[in-house]
């Protein structure tokens, strides 16, 4: 459904030049999940804006159902973004606080001509889809509390039955009793609705929980991606297997007995990314040859990609 | 971990003053920190975690007001002497290091700040030295001069652990002191706490809402929602024989990334409006378990049998018994 082929974006700051996504190629196959996880820097929020072009990418292609997206006009982007929707992290800062529940869930389908009639019976339909009800359509976000206003935000991004979803760390900022009920949810609807998810987070055992398939980032390149169940039991990059090791897990036994593979300092500056395998700064594993081997992601064997030269 | 208390907490209500009315944010909390244990606070957001250790560094604000309750430390009243220990005998890590550093004074300025209210005895230059030293700042005779912003996020919080162990104090409370940090430099800052903790016998207090953290680092867990404590124990004692319906349900939500991926069982509901808390247990209306008198009577505590550690407050029998 969606093919990321060495897709490009950089940003000129008075600094230099941010290398925020550097070369990044991956599909998304209709019905599945993707999942997306890095640390923050790692460009995996503007790999996601990029793909619904709020970002104009620099280089590479966006193909989306098979046509080329990259250079799309203007006048085309509405049609686009029907069947492209985003949810956010921020329940708190993406809702307008002037408007009502039930004028944020209406404003897509104003936008995209639904027609007049239709659309209160469509807003009552959509809240009841994520567990609100029609009585609460005239409420304003601050009466919702975070994970009733998650729920407002994915209603708003279903309003135009679109068939991609770029999901935004859309749990970041919920409490824990309450991402459980948001994660079953996003389940339920794709299974309904027949979605398509490109699941972005740090939270790693609930993109393991999500996703069909895992791509790892990092400094603006994927280093790994592969089966969800494949890359936590058989992590093969240096930095998966370090990322996975210091996941906490809610268990003391198996906390005791978890051996933390510590990682020496932190993401260096995306101004300057190091030469040749760009994680080789940090790598417990690197060599003198990492400095210049270029890193490329390959698969090495059934579609489990690794960029790691020496495996 | 000896069994000398050395902060003691007594029937503590503290409620913040808003303009919609008076946010009840703890209600009747009682618990103890022995000498030298990790003790982790787990909860919510609204569950009263954060404004408890407020009200213990004397620190709630101009709206935020203890209403009753005792607060000893080392068996001295603290609401009368508050001002002579914080930042001595007991010192707070917050959440966000980039917030609690000052942007324009140096770092090694703000390390050495802490001391000079308290005259301490000896070369506080060199002290300062050490202590970024030892949290890894290095070299740091250099870096001692430079400011925030030419720190990481992850080096901040290392800082602000510094500065919160110069004056060597007795009890150090950090509140969430990794959720602002990716999980990797988590890592590391958790073990530098732990470390820390060993070498010098210092009680912490470790408030998060991580299950993962708690689980990794505390001695001993308190559990807490809607302003009240739920459920007290050791690690153990919470994560393998969890008493109070809320503990279950907190620990069955989160994912298991060893087992098989099923569906994932939520706690359904919303937590309680602390402006209008509710009369009984304040879980009772998202308990799958809730009896008649859970709405209507705040629960008593209950003792585990056979474990002297283990308490709860809920008026059903927990089946794990």
């Amino acid at each position: 459904m969606l093919d990321v082929i060495n897709l490009k974006k950089f940003f000129d700051t008075p600094a230099g030049k941010i290398h925020s996504v550097d070369g990044v190629s991956f599909h998304i196959n209709r019905g599945e999940t993707l999942g997306l996880v890095g640390e923050s820097g790692c460009g995996k929020t503007t790999t996601g804006r990029t793909i619904i072009k709020l970002y104009e990418p620099d280089e590479g292609k966006i193909i989306f159902n098979g046509q080329d997206i990259t250079r799309l006009p203007p006048d085309k982007m509405l049609g686009l973004r029907k069947k492209i929707q985003m949810i956010f992290q921020d329940p708190y800062a993406s809702l307008n606080p002037r408007m009502t529940a039930g004028d944020i869930v209406r404003e897509p389908l104003i936008i995209h001509g639904f027609p007049k009639k239709e659309q209160a019976d469509r807003v009552d339909y959509l809240l009841n889809l994520v567990g609100l009800n029609s009585e609460q359509a005239g409420r304003y976000p601050h009466e919702f509390s975070g994970g009733q206003r998650q729920r407002i935000g994915i209603a708003r991004a279903l309003a135009v039955e679109p068939e991609l979803i770029i999901c935004d760390e859309p749990i970041s900022a919920l409490d824990v009793s309450i991402q459980a009920q948001i994660v079953n949810m996003l389940e339920d609807l794709q299974k309904n609705l027949g979605l398509t998810y490109l699941f972005i987070a740090h939270d790693l055992s609930m993109v393991k929980h999500i996703s069909s398939r895992v791509a790892v980032m990092y400094l603006g390149k994927i280093v790994e991606l592969a089966e969800s169940e494949e890359l936590y039991s058989r992590p093969l990059h240096p930095y998966t297997v370090s990322l996975l090791s210091s996941i906490p897990v809610p268990d003391p036994d198996k906390s005791d007995k978890l051996k933390n593979i510590p990682l020496a300092g932190e993401i260096p500056s995306a101004l300057n990314p190091p030469s040749g395998c760009n994680f080789h700064t940090r790598c417990p594993k690197a060599r003198q040859e990492c400095k210049t081997l270029e890193a490329v992601l390959k698969d090495t064997g059934a579609g489990h990609l690794c960029s790691c030269p020496f495996i | 971990m000896s069994n000398e208390n050395i902060l003691s907490i007594k029937n503590l209500n503290a409620s913040f003053f808003t303009s919609a009315g008076e946010v009840q944010a703890v209600r009747d909390v009682s618990f103890e920190v022995k000498r030298g244990e990790i003790l982790g606070i787990v909860g919510e957001s609204g569950s009263g975690k954060s404004a408890t250790m407020l009200s213990v560094m004397g620190l709630l604000g101009n709206s935020g007001k203890i209403k009753s309750g005792e607060i000893f430390f080392k068996g001295q009243d603290l609401s009368q002497n508050i001002k002579d220990l914080r930042g001595k005998n007991i010192s707070m890590i917050f959440q966000d290091p980039m917030t609690s550093l000052n942007p324009v004074l140096t770092i090694g300025y703000q390390l050495k700040e802490s001391l000079k209210h308290y005259k301490w005895q000896g070369d506080i230059n060199a002290r300062a030295i050490k202590m970024l030293e030892r949290v890894g700042i290095v070299p740091a005779e250099k870096r001692i001069k430079q400011y925030p912003h030419e720190f990481s996020g992850g080096q901040r919080q290392r800082i602000m652990i510094a500065m919160s162990m110069m004056s060597e104090p007795e009890l150090l409370i950090a509140d969430e002191p990794t959720t602002a940090l990716d999980v990797t430099v988590q890592a590391q800052i958790l073990k530098l706490i732990k470390n820390l903790q060993t070498e010098t016998g210092t009680s912490v207090i470790l408030i998060t809402h991580d299950l993962g953290v708690i689980a990794g680092y505390a001695d001993r867990v308190l559990v807490m929602y809607g302003g009240k404590i739920m459920e007290e124990g050791t690690r153990r004692e919470i994560f393998y024989n969890p008493a109070h319906p809320y503990t279950k349900g907190l620990l069955r939500s989160v994912p298991d990334p060893d087992k098989p991926r099923k569906r994932l069982i939520p706690i359904e509901g919303q937590p309680p409006n602390l402006l209008t808390p509710p009369k009984g247990c304040p879980y009772a209306e998202r308990c799958p378990q809730a009896l008649k008198e859970c709405f209507e009577k705040i629960p008593v505590e209950k003792i585990f049998p056979d474990s002297e550690t283990h308490k709860y407050f809920c008026w059903r029998e927990c089946e794990s018994c």
